[in-house]
């Protein structure tokens, strides 16, 4: 029952802030609305018996990307800026405007009707499986993976993150004005 | 390994009376128990943050040779309690420039951060609501939203003290969050696992079977950690987001009423959980030394065994609070990515050539003999 | 209620909006959310799978490193557009026209 109640409200969080994210036309509520989905995903991966996942969802997407997003949102000038500099040089609102809606609109509807038609072909050839409800701690063996079978990948994944880190800082550093 | 309250308490005999009472509906009664005993622990906790608030007053009028509240009730004990009123009484205010919906979640944010990480807290062997395969992970995880609603609520209000103050707060709270968690990986390592039971279970009730005096490493771990939990929780000397002297009171500068409430709260809960996971995880925890046996009294002497220590560390961060000056925010940063993190990683390569050389032993166990 | 559909209809939604996000703003912070979106519904496609179908943790290794890229690409986007905010003083998508200057 409670992983009933924990999927439903994380499959709620997830659709309804995904939606908010969508709606609103304030950059930083959007940002906050990215991270309730976010959290809603987390529980939704917590509910798949996925421990470990999902609590590093929580820690790189809340302690890391959305403050990072905050940040940028803030050094760009949040949202007095956007309007003001949209006013000065004539641009459209850069939270989209009806055109870009609708485009947008059309091609994710053009994508939804696609993948519903792929997804109920898998649904009907492929029952879903219940495993059961047993939830078995998923850490050692993930570590176990890492360092055998994904090792390359794991060592990949850790330069990729080192030039990460050294790219950014060298692009996002102030440079003298000439 | 997943333990939780309600598969600890299945052991006894009066878990099946419980059962029958329930009409043996095993979701009912496990729901029940899970509601009661997070209302008392988040009772228990709030409490222990207002009297936080009493403890830095009677404290730090200590240390200034002064006597400190002591009008409502006996050593005026009852001072939180005519805080909290005054409190709830205050009427809320709200910029009329504000951000409303983020003004209103900001605090919330905060206290859900602070709370989500009591879940885990092993107040005892039995008494840890989820003994969770990824308790220590989570921990750190969970609390980083507070960091969020810190950021929030400095942007929220739309005030530049506040701003000033969010921003410090939010990239204090993401700096320091990598020599701490450095410093807890050093313990997952020689531990062997990142759930609370795992971590203390590997050390014992007497001194030289801590965590800290496991090696020259893990000691030094401990004091990394100290200092990078003092600047997440904005504690002094760390605490440039909400300086007064600067920034009138940072980030909660416009909240009136208990939502500035809130954010104290938090605060002092949050330093509490900080020192009860450096009580476990280096300071040997629940441990009763010398004692093996699980038998239910023996939980209450680990709990008070746990809170000692718990509460002696928030005794040391409220002592440090009022005996050391205020850093400059250059020095902050310096602090934390010139001198923390490099040793943090030299702790944690130091751990695990430690662990590799002496197959996981300790000091004490290397001297003296014996040992696994 | 809980079987591989509703996880897929999930994710599937979360990718629409993703992409309906990610074509509709015209700010490229706003752009980076609806990718994280994207990025986010495939993950979950994958754990979902991962448990529902192959019965391995390859799934989770999948999504694990997907977290990581996606860590590192909102890292080096948002340097970009800072870098990109100190030239053109603005984060609008229709400026950045050049390639150097």
């Amino acid at each position: 029952m409670f992983i009933q109640l924990l999927f439903a409200s994380s499959a709620t969080l997830t659709v309804g802030c995904a939606l908010g994210v969508l709606a609103t036309k304030n950059l930083m509520h959007s940002c906050i609305f990215l991270l309730g989905s976010l959290m809603g995903v987390a529980g939704l991966f917590a509910t798949l018996g996925a421990d470990f996942v999902a609590v590093t969802q929580i820690m790189v997407y809340m302690g890391g990307v959305v403050i990072l997003m905050l940040f940028a949102v803030m050094l760009t000038g949040g949202k007095d800026f956007i309007s003001r500099a949209q006013n000065l040089l004539g641009l459209p609102s850069s939270m989209g405007n009806k055109w870009t809606y609708s485009v947008g609109g059309l091609v994710g509807l053009v994508l939804l009707l696609t993948n519903i038609r792929l997804i109920s072909n898998v649904m009907n050839s492929h029952a879903p499986k219940v495993i059961g409800d047993e939830y078995p701690s998923t850490v050692s063996q993930i570590g176990h993976l890492l360092v055998k079978d994904h090792v390359l990948a794991f060592e990949i994944s850790s330069v990729l993150l080192l030039g990460a880190l050294v790219g950014a800082a060298i692009i996002a550093r102030p440079r003298k004005q000439k | 390994m997943n333990q939780t309250v309600v598969s600890y308490l299945s052991q006894y005999e009066f878990y099946d009376t419980l059962l029958a009472l329930f009409k043996n509906n095993q979701g009912a009664l496990a729901f029940t128990i899970y509601l009661l005993l997070s209302l008392a622990i988040v009772g228990m906790c709030a409490t222990i943050g207002g009297l936080g608030t009493y403890a830095e007053r009677k404290i730090s009028a200590d240390l200034q040779a002064r006597i400190g509240p002591n009008r409502v009730g006996p050593y005026g004990l009852l001072q939180m309690l005519a805080d909290g009123v005054k409190m709830m009484t205050k009427e809320d205010i709200m910029p009329f420039t504000a951000d409303k919906m983020l003004f209103y979640l900001a605090p919330l944010l905060c206290l859900t951060g602070v709370f989500a990480t009591l879940a885990v807290l092993p107040f005892s062997g039995g008494f840890i609501m989820a003994d969770l395969n990824v308790g220590i992970f989570y921990l750190v995880a969970i609390s980083s939203l507070v960091g969020v609603g810190v950021f929030l609520g400095g942007y929220a209000s739309n005030s530049k003290w506040s701003m000033l103050g969010g921003m410090r707060g939010a990239s204090q709270i993401i700096s320091y969050e990598i020599p701490v968690t450095i410093s807890i990986l050093a313990i997952t390592l020689l531990s062997g696992g990142m759930s609370f039971g795992t971590i203390v279970g590997h050390q014992g009730g007497l001194p030289h079977e801590w965590f800290i005096f496991h090696n020259p490493f893990s000691f030094l771990a401990f004091f990394v950690y100290g200092v990078g939990a003092l600047a997440e929780t904005n504690r002094a000397p760390f605490d440039l987001p909400e300086a007064e002297s600067e920034l009138v009171s940072g980030y909660h500068t416009e909240y009136t009423g208990m939502r500035f409430g809130f954010f104290a709260l938090a605060e002092y809960i949050e330093v509490f959980v900080v020192c009860g996971v450096a009580a476990s995880l280096f300071l040997g925890g629940y441990q009763v030394p010398g004692i093996s046996l699980d038998i239910l009294p023996i939980q209450a002497v680990q709990f008070v065994i746990f809170m000692t220590k718990t509460l002696l560390l928030y005794y040391v961060v409220i002592w440090i609070r009022w005996t050391f000056p205020r850093l400059r925010v250059d020095q902050l940063m310096a602090v934390c990515w010139k001198y923390l993190t490099p040793i943090a990683i030299f702790n944690l390569v130091g751990c695990a050539i430690w662990t590799v050389a002496f197959n996981g032993k300790s000091i004490a166990e290397l001297i003296f003999g014996g040992g696994h | 209620m809980m079987s591989l559909g509703s996880y897929l209809i999930i994710s599937l939604i979360l990718f629409v909006i993703g992409l309906v996000v990610m074509l509709s703003r015209k700010n490229i912070v706003a752009i980076l959310l609806g990718i994280e979106l994207i990025l986010n519904a495939a993950a979950l496609n994958f754990v979902a799978y991962s448990r529902y179908v192959t019965n391995n943790l390859d799934g989770h290794i999948f999504s694990l490193f997907i977290i990581v890229v996606a860590a590192a690409e909102a890292a080096v986007g948002l340097a970009i557009v800072i870098r990109f905010f100190q030239i053109k003083e603005t984060i609008h998508i229709d400026e950045a026209t050049q390639l150097r200057n």
